[in-house]
């Protein structure tokens, strides 16, 4: 079977007006053609008459090449028929192999198809994350033992960079926030004539809770961008790739030295946290307040038990684990450049605090029922 | 004019063993996703030859060397080297072939946080015995060799282009490998520096008996350098032999790329052939 259609459009391409106008003629007859062919029979030839068409615009050619490849995929044959020579340059440099990469819209997905999208993707991202997890338990549990020892200098090195340069903003913002709990505390307590168990309150929030939440949030925001940014940056600068080529694991180059030296960082400054933040509630008690210096430590004292300690710790080391992973993972898997750094860096700190608040919020239910 | 495509061992019948492929790829097959990049694909590179892969921008030149060196897995094939198969063998097996391959990439890929003497002295440090002093003084003689003993203490940042490549040239030739592989090598680079890299090149070939595998569309560069070529378009080998037996090949690719022919002409003739039912175009007085 062979249809044909004789193009009604009369291009007068004197400005660009016009060229719109018969753009607009020809995209109605492209629409009238899918309209025919929703009833053609596969191998059914349709030939386009431009006997009447003097110049095609590039946006005119590309609609009739859709056509074209629409027309492939019905397995419906299109083809042209007297296209003058100036309408033949609108195709000018064009391989037939372009055919092949014109994608039609893609039907819309269902919701249900959505949800399977997204499942795959979560579950690919898993998968991913795991081959990170293994192949670091592996430089880590494994190699050692063959030879291949953890780097513990480029592990110095990171550690001086997440924990040592670190000190400062940890100690000062923790120091405020204790201070703060304290003025908060006060507002309430004294009129209960009970402003000493100030130091209950600071010493115990602290240990348990501010100390390593305010501690993940700063190396969050501080040293995990600063992973994401520089393992992406090594990537979209191929030296990722340089390093495997010459033998160098960038797990155990690169990653395993960040992850150790977050293990080591963090719950060391989420102890400097603590001594900052009862300090603030401290200097609040006793110089604005006027408790007594010695009432006030000995109140603290007794107010923190060694498993209010030990739960900041396990709290602090979990949460340098999910900023290690989530720091790392989205590094060394940025894709699309300049562009993808950015992105994935923005992506990388507010995963992980998202991940250290929600962890936070199972670990305080869990001790909150077997304390 | 001879065709040469598919190049076997039949390429070197009276070659002695020592001189067998240094670098064999086998029916490699190659794709991102649904899109095919290499299409069964043979290669053969021997030692104390260059071998110089050539084709136009996208045709899977640079993918073909990541296979090589095992950056990407391929889907189906294998890449031997030296007679170990590259993406069979176990990870000690992997980092002993990787010893004796040296890669310079595209854009250099030096690791900017470190000077030029510490980007040589790394894969020194790491794969050898030698002391931290003896590394860097190993890492200042192979940037002395590419002229750059000057800048040993300067960032990749600090210095330009050409440097930084003739800087990843030193680094691939830091464990003195017997594999040099090279992407782009004098791409972008004025002809007085591209000049001293191809020379660079010809000098390491002649020294160190070493098989050279070097990406590049540069024809002058081509001319000066390669023993041997491989042509690619589109995935597939379409030519390989010497570089004279390539050259002659009746292909209007193979020609195309030699004489620097635009391929609007050719190609936009292919899709308007499949497209246009009758051949002669119609004026506008035809209208």
């Amino acid at each position: 079977m062979e249809l044909s259609v004789s193009t009604a459009a009369q291009p007068s391409h004197t400005g660009q007006t016009n060229s719109q106008l018969v753009f607009a003629s020809l995209d109605q007859q492209v629409l009238q053609i899918s309209q025919i062919w929703e009833h053609a029979d596969p191998g059914t030839r349709l030939v386009l008459n431009f006997s009447g068409v003097q110049q095609l615009s590039g946006l005119e050619a590309a609609t009739l090449l859709r056509l074209v490849a629409e027309g492939q995929q019905k397995k419906i044959e299109v083809r042209f028929s007297r296209l003058s020579a100036e309408a033949r340059q609108a195709f000018a440099g064009l391989e037939v192999d372009i055919l092949s990469h014109i994608h039609t819209s893609p039907a819309r997905l269902s919701s249900v198809e959505q949800v399977g999208d997204q499942t795959i993707a979560l579950l690919a991202t898993a998968r991913r994350l795991l081959d990170m997890i293994g192949e670091l338990s592996y430089w880590f549990g494994v190699a050692p033992w063959r030879g291949k020892g953890v780097k513990w200098d480029r592990t110095g090195e990171q550690v001086v960079k997440i924990g040592i340069e670190g000190i400062p903003i940890v100690t000062f913002l923790s120091f405020l926030i204790g201070a703060v709990l304290a003025l908060n505390a006060a507002s309430q307590l004294r009129q209960f004539d009970a402003a000493i168990y100030i130091a209950n309150l600071v010493g115990v929030s602290m240990a348990r809770e501010m100390a390593p939440l305010i501690t993940a949030v700063i190396v969050a925001g501080r040293s995990g961008s600063a992973i994401t940014a520089e393992l992406g940056t090594m990537v979209v600068s191929e030296e990722l790739d340089a390093m495997r080529t010459m033998a160098l694991s960038p797990g155990r180059f690169l990653l395993l030295p960040r992850m150790l030296a977050l293990l080591c960082a963090v719950p060391c400054l989420t102890v400097l946290s603590n001594l900052a933040g009862i300090f603030g509630g401290y200097w609040v008690g006793v110089m604005l307040l006027g408790l007594g210096s010695r009432n006030y430590l000995q109140q603290t004292g007794q107010a923190l038990l060694m498993s209010d300690l030990v739960a900041g710790m396990v709290k602090s080391v979990v949460f340098a684990l999910l900023i290690g992973l989530v720091s790392c993972y989205r590094g060394v898997y940025v894709r699309g450049g300049a562009e993808g750094v950015g992105t994935n860096t923005t992506a990388s700190v507010v995963v992980s605090i998202v991940l250290c608040i929600l962890a936070d919020a199972i670990f305080t239910t869990i001790f909150f029922y077997f304390d | 004019m001879t065709h040469l495509t598919h190049t076997t061992h039949k390429e070197y019948p009276d070659t002695p063993a020592h001189t067998q492929p240094y670098v064999l790829v086998n029916n490699l097959v190659a794709r991102y996703g649904d899109l095919t990049v290499l299409d069964d694909v043979n290669i053969r590179a021997r030692r104390g030859e260059i071998t110089v892969i050539l084709g136009v921008s996208g045709c899977g030149k640079t993918t073909l060397l990541r296979h090589i060196v095992g950056l990407l897995t391929p889907v189906s094939g294998q890449v031997l080297i030296n007679g170990q198969d590259m993406h069979r063998a176990t990870e000690d097996e992997q980092e002993a072939i990787l010893r004796n391959v040296g890669m310079s990439f595209q854009g250099g890929a030096l690791f900017n946080s470190m000077n030029l003497e510490e980007n040589v002295a790394l894969p020194i440090v790491e794969h050898t015995q030698a002391s931290p002093d003896a590394a860097r003084l190993l890492a200042r003689m192979k940037l002395s060799l590419v002229g750059l003993e000057h800048a040993a203490h300067l960032l990749p940042a600090e210095i330009s282009g050409g440097m930084k490549k003739r800087a990843a040239v030193a680094r691939a030739l830091a464990l003195d490998p017997t594999l040099l592989l090279f992407d782009e090598l004098s791409a972008g680079l004025d002809p007085i520096t591209a000049r001293e890299l191809d020379e660079l090149v010809l000098r390491l070939k002649a020294q160190f008996n070493m098989a050279i595998l070097i990406v590049t569309h540069e024809l002058g560069s081509i001319q000066m350098i390669a023993d041997r070529a491989v042509m690619l378009h589109a995935g597939k080998v379409l030519a390989a032999g010497t570089l004279d037996e390539v050259q002659a090949v009746d292909d209007p690719q193979v020609q195309a790329f030699f004489d620097r022919r635009p391929r609007q002409a050719s190609l936009q003739r292919g899709l308007l052939d499949m497209l246009v039912l009758d051949e002669e175009s119609y004026g506008q007085d035809t209208a």
